[in-house]
């Protein structure tokens, strides 16, 4: 008796959080599915009587002013992805593996300088930032708005990166040399393909973080032409309220790409994450 | 040895430039800013005035109320935010069969753009066609759409559990791994002295969690200070239930006075220096120590 009232505490339990995780998800869908004549009508009925995919039918087409504006931010949005990747792998990688392998003065101070980077709030850096990329007339440019994305992000993704590297037995960079490797023979023959699975993690994390910036192409980058999709979703919400199908379209389409990476690739994250015990 | 150093010097270059540049010579120019009267509205009127932005800040009431707005928010994303990730972690670490499909779903909140969280939670708190009101008004409870985000603390309150949402996902998988590295000897050793599984719980995990506790805590608090995207896209950028970066971007970038949003930056970035003080030292402790 005593088990079965466990079970069922249990499986309440996990009811609640799937509904808690899950519902506004698939309430924002059922929205967007809704024709907007059933939305406005009716205040009692959950399910609409007749669902319809016209709002994303709309959104993906690009002949519609709404179209138009929704796949150019998709399109600004992997524009960013592809430069911070291109800049902020390399880059992290380098620096991870300096201060997993070298010795040198002020290692200490440099590593701690990076990580104090992660609490700082974005304002503190974007109110110059502005004034800079005014000066040089580097506003609404997405590989610039790309660089203070990969400076965002780079202390903690080098945090995770060299706390890996830190596992791989130096026994191994040692037998290299022997065998008259350099450091830089190294890196590459032993060092990068040890740190596979990080690296991979790396990635997906970048691209999510890199998909969900906000604060910085709001400042940054807020013309039509450079605007990210988070923007575009953000300005459905408040101007374009009185369509709440489109609207939710759009939230549902702009949260597919990182759901997705998320449940496919929950095992990388999950190994990412508590190799850094940080949120990006 | 000495090309040694230069090697890691070139290893180091590429993140040193573009941390030098786009950090931390930008914070010292905000720095600088907020020891200006600087608006870009009025360009012939630049001039030092020294910390008289910090004393105008500190004392505006406005400030004040942001202040608050952050702190009530920050009790809410706490409480919230700790005892659920808790429970999530534990959820998690029953290992069943649905163990797999369990995990993908705790790492989605974590996973969305902030923006689109607040998006997705709006249509539950919509007046008229949101999930709540709808549910109370089947229910019998209500005859009139209720107004979640017109009064100052409905829409701190809903703030504080969507960021708790966001950032339980987060702290689960911190808990989670924590607990697995507990070892099973401590377990069995307790069940030998006969603890029941309550006991087990609050004598054997809850003090190997605290590291995690440290990390989740702090983790929670900077979430809490930043909240930012979810109420641009619940409410927009109204004075209402305003917390502190809200006040900070409205006071800088609408009204374009960098001198006075630099001093707002410069009090909210010592404030969660301090908070990240700890989060640094639990780090070191916590996750990954090396």
């Amino acid at each position: 008796m005593k088990l079965s009232f466990k079970k069922l505490v249990y499986g309440f339990v996990i009811v609640m959080f799937l509904l808690f995780t899950l519902g506004p998800i698939l309430w924002c869908f059922t929205v967007s599915i809704s024709p907007e004549s059933e939305m406005f009508g009716n205040t009692t009925r959950f399910l609409p009587e007749n669902p319809t995919f016209e709002n994303y039918i709309q959104l993906l087409d690009f002949s519609s002013r709404q179209g138009k504006t929704f796949l150019t931010g998709l399109g600004n949005s992997m524009k960013a992805v592809s430069m911070t990747l291109l800049v902020g792998l390399p880059v992290s990688l380098m620096t991870a593996y300096a201060l997993s392998r070298f010795d040198f003065k002020y290692k200490r101070a440099i590593r701690m300088a990076l990580l104090i980077t992660i609490v700082i709030p974005v304002f503190t850096t974007i109110i110059p930032l502005y004034a800079m990329f005014a000066e040089f007339g580097i506003l609404d440019n997405i590989f610039w708005l790309s660089l203070v994305y990969v400076s965002s992000f780079l202390p903690m993704v080098t945090w995770v990166l060299s706390n890996y590297m830190n596992t791989i037995p130096s026994e191994l960079d040692e037998a290299a040399f022997l065998d008259g490797c350099g450091r830089i023979k190294v890196f590459f023959v032993i060092i990068l393909p040890n740190s596979i699975a990080i690296i991979f993690a790396i990635v997906l994390m970048i691209f999510l973080m890199t998909w969900n910036q906000y604060q910085i192409p709001l400042i940054l980058a807020s013309s039509l032409d450079t605007k990210p999709l988070s923007m575009i979703v953000a300005d459905f919400t408040s101007k374009d309220l009185i369509q709440y199908g489109v609207t939710a379209a759009a939230g549902i389409l702009a949260l597919l790409p990182p759901a997705v990476v998320a449940i496919v690739f929950r095992k990388s994250l999950i190994l990412g994450l508590t190799q850094g015990s940080v949120k990006g | 040895m000495q090309r040694d150093v230069q090697k890691a010097l070139g290893f180091l270059m590429p993140m040193a430039i573009i941390m030098l540049g786009l950090v931390f010579y930008p914070i010292i120019r905000t720095f600088i800013f907020s020891l200006q009267r600087y608006k870009l509205t009025e360009p012939d009127k630049v001039g030092f005035i020294g910390f008289e932005n910090y004393a105008a800040v500190l004392r505006s009431p406005a400030f004040h109320y942001a202040i608050v707005n952050t702190l009530l928010i920050m009790g809410i994303v706490l409480i919230v935010g700790l005892f659920s990730s808790i429970v999530v972690a534990l959820i998690l670490y029953g290992k069943t069969r649905l163990s797999g499909l369990l995990t993908a779903v705790a790492v989605i909140p974590w996973a969305l753009p902030p923006v689109v969280n607040g998006v997705v939670w709006k249509f539950i708190f919509y007046p008229g066609q949101g999930f709540l009101n709808k549910l109370l008004y089947n229910l019998d409870l209500i005859d009139e759409p209720v107004r979640w985000l017109n009064t100052r603390f409905g829409t701190l309150l809903i703030v504080g559990l969507i960021v708790a949402w966001r950032t339980i996902p987060f702290c689960a998988i911190v808990f989670l791994a924590n607990m697995q590295s507990i070892p099973q000897e401590v377990y069995d050793a307790a069940k030998v002295d006969g603890a029941n599984s309550r006991k087990t719980f609050l004598y054997i995990t809850m003090p190997h969690l605290m590291p995690s506790v440290a990390i989740a805590l702090t983790n929670l608090t900077m979430s809490s200070i930043n909240v930012f995207d979810e109420i641009a896209a619940l409410v927009g950028f109204r004075n209402m239930g305003q917390p502190l970066l809200i006040y900070n971007y409205t006071e800088t970038f609408s009204f374009m006075n960098f001198g006075y949003g630099s001093a707002i930056t410069y009090i909210i970035m010592i404030a969660s220096g301090v908070f990240g003080y700890f989060y640094i030292r639990s780090l070191h402790f916590g996750g990954g120590k090396s």
